[in-house]
């Protein structure tokens, strides 16, 4: 099975965890990583430089519909939402907040099961609201593989046992076991 | 409500029949999801709402302005408005005249974010300031000036950081009282931009995507912030072609932060710090 991305959604204490991924991908990852991260509103700049300093693939806030290459990563700019559209491109908004957040987990994850639907693998991580938890469903049902954060490893635990109580997953995994994961593909 | 992608095309097609609009290289997936929202607050299936649009057509303009986002700030990034001050303003000192056109102007907070930094540099009385939207409540909202006041204190911390602080000089401190150019009204929960702004720009109802330059000068700058990122890529060309066309030579064209030129018109502009100067 080719996959085509893998998009991953965090909130509070989940800096640490896609620290520790971005650092242990290899260079030649085959695949785009796709990461929406809520953020501080006012909080623009750092971010991308913090999770840079020691990944392997380069890490970049995309401009408004950039083409998705592999072996890179596009964290959601502060402020928009960040859609996957047909063609591989990415579409960024400044529409209303969902669920209080801009960017929306789930409107990246709906808008990526969409566009890629099996050859997505769509993993949530640690976060103190049920964001993403929608989104993660719609990976589901499009046919993509879904990977949950286990909960007793999870800083703050609601984003993922949201998840786990609206849809059944592929895996429920700790940062070790999803690392090791990543790196089969 | 959720909107399939047939629902989509046929609204589109509706849309395009019943008025002078053209969505379909609008970015699908936030068209998408206003549309749901459309339907969703007027309680309409499609069905009904396309069967509306064909015999009313003030109906077919209260459902494009519900369909665009109109999110705008004063000063909004202020880096950006600290290279407009600093960088990209100063290179038109010498003009006996300079034009700027506010394309996509929403409800006008940029446009007297623009009309503050000129009168703070002198140059307000030769400039020319034209600015422009789809949709005209928020074009009467930008004439009016009034913002809300408690939804957006932020607005006071991107003035401080454009007009009286300097980036490059942290003990120069310009102390601009808000008052020059805007009162705050707090037990209205209001910001009014002053009448001396408010007379200065010129606005105008007109279509990016379906319209040619309607204003009839040419400009030495234009912004268009946050608005192409609502267009698919084969639009977004049309409309650099459009700037382009109607920029003066070493002109330049002020895109949202996360906007680029993408594809053939790359090569038409040169990107210098927050500014793509036409070539």
């Amino acid at each position: 099975m080719d996959y085509k991305a893998v998009i991953i959604g965090g909130s509070a204490g989940s800096f640490q965890v896609v620290t520790r991924i971005l650092n242990s991908l290899p260079k030649s990852f085959p695949m785009p990583v796709l990461l929406c991260l809520h953020r501080l509103k006012h909080v623009r700049s750092g971010f991308v430089e913090a999770l840079s300093l020691k990944s392997n693939i380069p890490v970049d806030e995309p401009y408004d519909k950039e083409q998705l290459k592999p072996s890179r990563a596009y964290l959601a700019p502060a402020n928009y939402h960040m859609y996957l559209e047909l063609a591989n491109r990415i579409a960024l908004s400044t529409e209303d907040a969902v669920n209080h957040s801009r960017p929306s987990i789930d409107l990246a994850f709906i808008t990526a099961a969409n566009a890629y639907r099996q050859k997505l693998i769509g993993i949530i991580l640690s976060g103190a609201n049920k964001d993403g938890a929608f989104g993660l469903k719609k990976v589901r049902d499009n046919g993509g593989v879904t990977i949950v954060q286990d909960p007793n490893e999870c800083e703050v635990r609601t984003m993922t046992q949201s998840t786990l109580q609206l849809t059944p997953v592929d895996h429920v995994l700790t940062t070790d076991q999803i690392i090791k994961f990543l790196n089969k593909l | 409500m959720t909107v399939t992608d047939q629902d989509f095309q046929l609204f589109i097609y509706a849309l395009k029949n019943s008025s002078k609009y053209d969505f379909s290289q609008y970015s699908e997936k936030s068209l998408k999801r206003r549309l749901a929202k459309v339907l969703a607050d007027n309680r309409l299936n499609l069905t009904s709402l396309i069967n509306r649009m064909k015999n009313d057509t003030n109906f077919v303009e209260k459902i494009v302005k519900e369909i665009t986002v109109n999110t705008t700030e004063l000063f909004r990034d202020p880096q950006v408005w600290q290279a407009i001050r600093y960088a990209i303003l100063p290179k038109l000192k010498n003009n006996s005249v300079i034009n700027i056109w506010h394309a996509g102007c929403s409800t006008g907070q940029e446009v007297y974010s623009m009309l503050i930094l000129l009168n703070e540099l002198d140059l307000l009385d030769r400039t020319k300031v034209y600015a422009t939207d789809l949709n005209s409540d928020v074009l009467e909202n930008a004439r009016q000036g009034l913002y809300k006041y408690r939804f957006n204190i932020g607005y006071l911390d991107n003035f401080d950081k454009v007009i009286k602080e300097n980036p490059y000089n942290f003990e120069e401190y310009n102390d601009v009282p808000y008052e020059k150019y805007f009162s705050i009204d707090k037990s209205n929960d209001l910001i009014k931009m002053s009448n001396s702004l408010k007379e200065k720009p010129i606005f105008k109802k007109h279509d990016l995507v379906t319209e040619d330059n309607t204003l009839y000068v040419k400009f030495d700058i234009i912004l268009c912030r946050n608005v192409i990122i609502y267009f698919n890529y084969e639009l977004q060309n049309r409309v650099f072609d459009l700037f382009h066309k109607n920029l003066y030579d070493n002109g330049c064209l002020i895109l949202g932060l996360h906007e680029t030129i993408l594809g053939t018109y790359s090569v038409k502009f040169q990107k210098k710090g927050h500014a793509y100067y036409k070539n």
